[in-house]
């Protein structure tokens, strides 16, 4: 089965809405999710993303997400922290510990081996050593041997931005983008974000080997709205067309 | 001397650096928090080239149609070796020189010129824009605008336009429309005009003023230097440079260029780079533009109004007036993000010369070669000379680029030429 990732950031739109929206996911549904820890820089994402980093770093409590954390758990969905290393630097082991206490399964860090590429083995040996996944994050700008090097670092699935950033339109070569990836990483996990819109895109990306797709930008759109309706819609019309 | 075999010398593709660098280069960042100015590109590049900018491609075909213009414009160009002025220094060594001089707008950036002119042309638009320091990217603009049969609306930068009356005839000659930037064809300018009526003008105001125009009269941006895609397509340089020298048996120890926004040295040097790790590279900007060694390396604006997206670079900031050197095309504030890269991992190293040291350097090269070269190449060889007297022993083969001429450029030398 093909792997849905909805992406939320934590305390946005506000934590009522966000609660209300991550009662009704259809676990049956999604495999895994991926939780913005709100950033005070989020810098490699779009302007919606931004926003609602903007907005969660004022909303959001710690405390009111444990249950939620817990119940995903128990039904079997991984949990993932996208986090920047620009805010957890300075309390990283502490921050990966609340992560594991929450049955975490691993994080994603945008910016560890742009800005921080010197600590990025040390930071990944770290997370091996304490059994949580490091997902590795690459864009069409990674060069190849980055994308081998950092990826024999661990075993677990390859996060792979087709934008520069989040929500972004650029044009872009499918084909020769997941061919790249696939010869660089031949029998990897890939999963697959960043601006992906059309059904069409997902499913070329599924034929051509993807494993799943992370959606983000979209969703926060429609719990910006409060519209539980076209998130609900949405999510099935997404499972459909990667099980297609 | 090897220029004219073509077949064997110009390449089929242009090279890509990125997916060599040695770290992941910084995506683009949005400058505004209200619309994201990384997908305003889709408004103001061809969409052909927002994709090479964006391309992890390592090789990307030239069109057969580029290809023919770049051989209509002198392509490939020659590859010398300067032994008067070997015989001149004293040299143990070898000195060569890639002679971008010798294309039809006189440097190398109808290089990049041709590409952008043929995309927009094939997506139907209205016309093409663009900012120009000394006019040698104006010039080159307006030829290829008109190879295409597209307008083209250059602002100059004011101090230039001033200083060079010459450029602006050739401009025109290509039928390009030329105005002083800042200029009252855009709001921007006419805000700069009005806070700061005296201003001799910067790359960083040319640029947001072409933008504008770009956005307003559907017209799309044709990008100098500083953007990958730029560096892409000069990378046309670097490989013939490198096929030439592999034809004469010759291999190079040291490359040097001139960087103004990085577009001819990314263009020359970045081929090497993969297959030649001990291959010294030295970038040379203008003493008074010390973007590398004051400059600082981060996200910063490429152009003063703020309207592209922040690059990852060395910049002295972009509202940064640099004094009004003759080298209009070394006064950008920044650097290629690709290439800043490689100066802060230390594979690129850098210099700086005065003005001084390049007009006695333009002085030199002319009396030993006979070439007048551009004010701009005039620093890669002020640089090249400074490492001739420091290695005199060493026998080193020593690869300069000559961006381009200065026949346009002779008030350099006042009036005791
Ligand atoms: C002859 C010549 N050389 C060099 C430059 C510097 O630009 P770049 O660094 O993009 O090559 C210019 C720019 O106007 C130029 O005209």
């Amino acid at each position: 089965m093909k792997n849905l990732i909805p992406y939320f950031t934590l305390g946005y739109p506000d934590n009522e809405t966000l609660m209300k929206f991550l009662k009704v996911i259809p676990v049956n549904k999604i495999n895994y999710l991926e939780f913005g820890f709100p950033s005070n820089d989020p810098r490699y994402d779009g302007p919606v993303i931004r926003e609602t980093h903007k907005i969660g770093n004022k909303n959001f409590r710690d405390d009111l997400y444990d249950e939620f954390f817990s119940y995903f758990h128990k039904n079997g969905i991984k949990m993932y922290s996208l986090s920047y290393y620009s805010d957890i630097k300075p309390r990283f082991s502490e921050f990966i510990d609340y992560l594991q206490t929450r049955n975490f399964s691993g994080i994603i860090i945008p910016d560890l081996i742009i800005d921080y590429y010197s600590e990025a083995k040390d930071t990944i040996d770290y997370l091996n050593k304490n059994g949580f996944e490091y997902i590795p994050f690459f864009s069409p700008a990674t060069p190849d041997k980055i994308i081998t090097g950092i990826s024999e670092l661990t075993d677990s699935w390859i996060y792979y931005g087709l934008q520069p950033s989040t929500g972004i339109d650029i044009p872009y070569e499918l084909d020769y983008t997941t061919e790249r990836i696939n010869s660089l990483l031949p029998g990897r996990e890939i999963t697959y974000g960043f601006g992906i819109k059309t059904e069409e895109d997902i499913k070329s990306l599924m034929r051509n080997g993807g494993s799943g797709v992370a959606i983000g930008t979209y969703l926060e759109k429609m719990l910006e709205k409060n519209d539980e309706g076209g998130f609900l819609g949405y999510i099935d019309k997404m499972r459909g067309v990667l099980d297609a | 001397m090897i220029s004219s075999i073509n077949k064997d010398i110009m390449p089929e593709n242009w090279y890509n650096v990125v997916p060599d660098l040695p770290e992941p280069l910084a995506p683009p960042k949005d400058s505004k928090s209200e619309f994201s100015s990384i997908n305003l590109l889709n408004k103001i590049l061809p969409k052909e080239i927002l994709k090479q900018e964006f391309t992890f491609r390592r090789y990307e075909k030239i069109p057969d149609e580029v290809i023919e213009q770049y051989k209509q414009i002198g392509r490939p160009t020659p590859l010398i070796r300067a032994k008067n002025l070997e015989k001149f220094l004293n040299y143990n060594g070898k000195i060569f020189y890639k002679y971008e001089g010798a294309t039809a707008t006189g440097s190398h950036k109808i290089n990049t010129a041709i590409p952008q002119a043929y995309y927009a042309r094939n997506e139907g638009v209205n016309g093409v824009t663009t900012e120009t320091g000394a006019g040698q990217w104006g010039s080159a603009t307006a030829l290829a605008a008109s190879l295409y049969k597209l307008p083209a609306q250059i602002f100059m930068v004011r101090i230039s336009f001033e200083q060079k009356p010459l450029r602006k005839i050739v401009m025109n000659l290509y039928n390009g429309n030329v105005v002083p930037s800042p200029s009252n064809l855009t709001e921007y300018g006419r805000r700069v005009l009005k806070e700061h009526p005296d201003t001799p003008g910067t790359l960083g105001i040319g640029i947001s003023e072409a933008i504008e125009y770009a956005l307003d009269h559907d017209y799309r941006y044709m990008v100098a230097s500083v953007m990958n895609v730029a560096l892409t397509h000069q990378s046309v340089v670097g490989q013939e440079a490198k096929k030439q020298l592999e034809l004469l048996g010759e291999h190079a120890d040291v490359l040097i260029g001139c960087v103004g926004g990085g577009s001819n040295f990314g263009g020359f040097t970045f081929p090497f780079i993969p297959d030649n790790p001990d291959t010294e590279i030295i970038a040379t900007t203008a003493d008074e533009v010390p973007k590398f060694s004051k400059g600082e390396y981060k996200y910063d604006l490429m152009d003063t109004a703020g309207v592209l997206p922040e690059m990852r670079m060395y910049s002295l900031g972009a509202d940064f007036v640099p004094p009004t050197i003759y080298a209009g095309g070394l006064r950008y504030h920044g650097a290629s993000p690709s290439l800043s890269l490689l100066i802060n991992k230390g594979r690129i190293k850098s210099d700086e010369v005065t003005q001084e040291e390049v007009t006695e350097a333009l002085r030199i090269f002319a009396n030993t070669q006979g070439i007048i070269a551009a004010p701009e190449s005039g620093h890669a060889i002020a640089t090249m000379l400074k490492y001739v007297k420091e290695h005199k022993n060493d026998k080193k083969t020593i690869v300069v680029n000559v961006s381009g001429h200065g026949l346009l450029d002779m008030s350099i030398f006042g009036d005791k030429p």
